[in-house]
């Protein structure tokens, strides 16, 4: 059974903040997903996830029109599909963008942002990502988290020097080891999975898993009747936690198609550039 | 709504929510909300799961049991802050509902304080490795000064780090050989007789991307992904995807994922394979 796509994302301001430095953007017809959390003073941060969103959404559009492979930056990793590795080589060249931007202009020096990306071609589905944004997968009633956050606490925990609880009181949470734009390369961490019909995957930015914990998110996607609808109620959630940053998602949904309904049925909508 | 934290010695290895009417099971086989890698660790080994009005952990007939705060047990209620022995690991029971004042523990004094930041930082991976050094030393008791300018916001320069020496890298995992599967195509179509399972995923079916293609016949398409075999700590596990492809491993039918041992036969839309290690 062919697997196809139902997608909505959302942007939220946050009851803090005065600028949003996130941002979203995603491609149906090349089965591109991305959220970028920029950082970085005087709007920059805001234009380095937007060259974060563009670059990879550009990437995919070239190499699907021009020759439908996919140009290669930088190492090829071992051992995953060639998806993951055109996510891998386009966030290296969002890192490339961002980075150049940075050391040329004064006024956005030190921008960077985070980045989680999906590539879904039927039911194989790829991700990566650099910095704290994360994806979860929600299978049936189960939530999972597909991402290790590069953030300082987190790497902690994982070499067992702090424990989860002392992470998630640390006061340096907001630290994050690997981001666009802060170093000349960087690698992103790559998966592939193949999606069951059903399955929901979230893009985040960490303005919305810092307030709203993974079950919170299962209840929130499931309980609403529409994508829309689940993107309003997480980002509610988040506002009424506090909502002290900018909030980001992007739910995608694998339906299971019949061909009648792939030929004739109306398009969902099939993209949204950067905002 | 409770939380699971499973421990090694200090390490927080993974955390999982048990809902009310929910159920968390625990074992070695990959197929376990809470998969705990140790030969001490039956298959399936124990439960949590919400009984009536109470969270319980029930053992499995594991083969080295289970243990409620040092108590061996078959069936036993939870209470918040339960410690459950499985094998060498700990899983700490948190009962959210029930939750009392946020407890007077050591604060987060173990990390080095820095001035309370809302925007995001960026460190280079230089400083970062710094930085895990120092809160390394702080766990083991090596006394380590504060950063020596609070004013430098954070991540401080590498002259005002302490004297920390570099620290050997966190304990390694038991040297294992990377071992790499190899399946050969004993019957059926397929685009290859041979394939090596270099990567952490491979895809039997008719799709494009499939590894292991196949190829069917004019009457019978096979389905995109029948099937996966995932690579995961140096193990292979095949798991069925599509009902129709009829996965079976060694002649019995398979629908749950399975740990593939030297010699195991899968059967799979038609296509006889042999999985084997390679050297």
């Amino acid at each position: 059974m062919n697997l196809t796509v139902q997608v909505a994302g959302k942007s939220d301001l946050g009851c803090v903040r005065t600028n949003n430095e996130d941002n979203y953007g995603y491609d149906t017809r090349y089965g591109v997903f991305v959220v970028c959390d920029g950082m970085g003073g005087q709007a920059a941060g805001e234009v380095a996830s937007k060259m974060g969103v563009d670059t990879i959404l550009e990437y995919f559009r070239k190499a699907g029109t021009d020759t439908g492979k996919y140009p290669v930056e930088g190492a090829v990793l071992e051992g995953v599909s060639e998806s993951a590795n055109a996510l891998a080589s386009s966030i290296r060249l969002a890192n490339r963008s961002i980075f150049e931007a940075a050391s040329k202009d004064a006024g956005h020096a030190g921008m960077g942002s985070t980045v989680v990306a999906a590539l879904v071609k039927g039911s194989f589905l790829s991700i990566a990502h650099v910095g704290d944004s994360r994806i979860y997968l929600i299978r049936k009633d189960s939530i999972q988290q597909l991402t290790n956050d590069h953030s300082l606490v987190m790497e902690q925990v994982r070499r067992g020097l702090i424990t989860q609880e002392e992470a998630e009181r640390s006061n340096m949470q907001n630290i994050i080891i690997r981001a666009l734009g802060s170093e000349e390369t960087v690698e992103p961490d790559v998966d592939d999975m193949v999606a069951q019909p059903g399955d929901i995957l979230l893009l985040a930015s960490d303005g919305l898993t810092k307030h709203v914990k993974d079950n919170a998110l299962l209840s929130l996607v499931r309980g609403a009747p529409t994508l829309t609808q689940a993107c309003d109620a997480l980002i509610q959630a988040a506002r009424d936690d506090g909502g002290d940053d900018n909030i980001t998602c992007v739910l995608i949904r694998m339906v299971e198609q019949p061909w009648y309904r792939r030929w004739f049925g109306k398009g969902n909508p099939q993209w949204q550039n950067s905002i | 709504m409770a939380k699971l934290y499973l421990k090694f010695e200090q390490a927080v290895l993974k955390e999982v929510t048990v809902t009310q009417g929910g159920m968390v099971t625990i074992g070695r086989l990959p197929d376990n909300m809470i998969q705990v890698d140790n030969l001490a660790v039956s298959g399936h080994h124990s439960k949590i799961y919400w009984e009536t009005d109470h969270y319980v952990v029930e053992d499995n007939n594991s083969l080295n049991g289970t243990f409620v705060n040092n108590q061996k047990i078959s069936k036993v209620t939870l209470k918040d802050g339960d410690n459950i022995l499985v094998g060498k690991h700990t899983i700490t029971f948190k009962d959210e509902w029930h939750e009392d004042e946020p407890e007077q523990r050591v604060p987060t004094a173990i990390l080095p304080a820095v001035p309370q930041m809302e925007a995001t930082v960026v460190l280079d991976t230089k400083k970062a490795k710094e930085l895990m050094a120092q809160a390394r030393a702080l766990r083991d008791g090596v006394p380590a000064p504060p950063p020596a300018a609070p004013a430098a916001a954070g991540p401080t320069a590498s002259g005002t780090m302490p004297a920390v020496a570099p620290t050997p890298p966190p304990p390694p995992p038991p040297p294992a050989k990377e071992r790499t599967g190899m399946l050969t195509v004993l019957e059926g179509k397929t685009d290859q007789p041979q394939y090596v399972l270099s990567g952490k995923l491979t895809v039997i079916g008719g799709a494009a991307q499939a590894t292991v293609k196949l190829k069917g016949s004019m009457f019978r398409r096979p389905p995109d992904v029948a099937a996966i075999v995932r690579k995961q700590d140096n193990k292979y596990f095949v798991a069925s995807q599509d009902k129709k492809a009829n996965l079976k491993l060694n002649g019995a039918d398979l629908d749950h994922q399975q740990e593939l041992q030297e010699g195991d036969t899968i059967e799979v839309f038609g296509v006889k394979l042999n999985f084997e290690y390679h050297d």
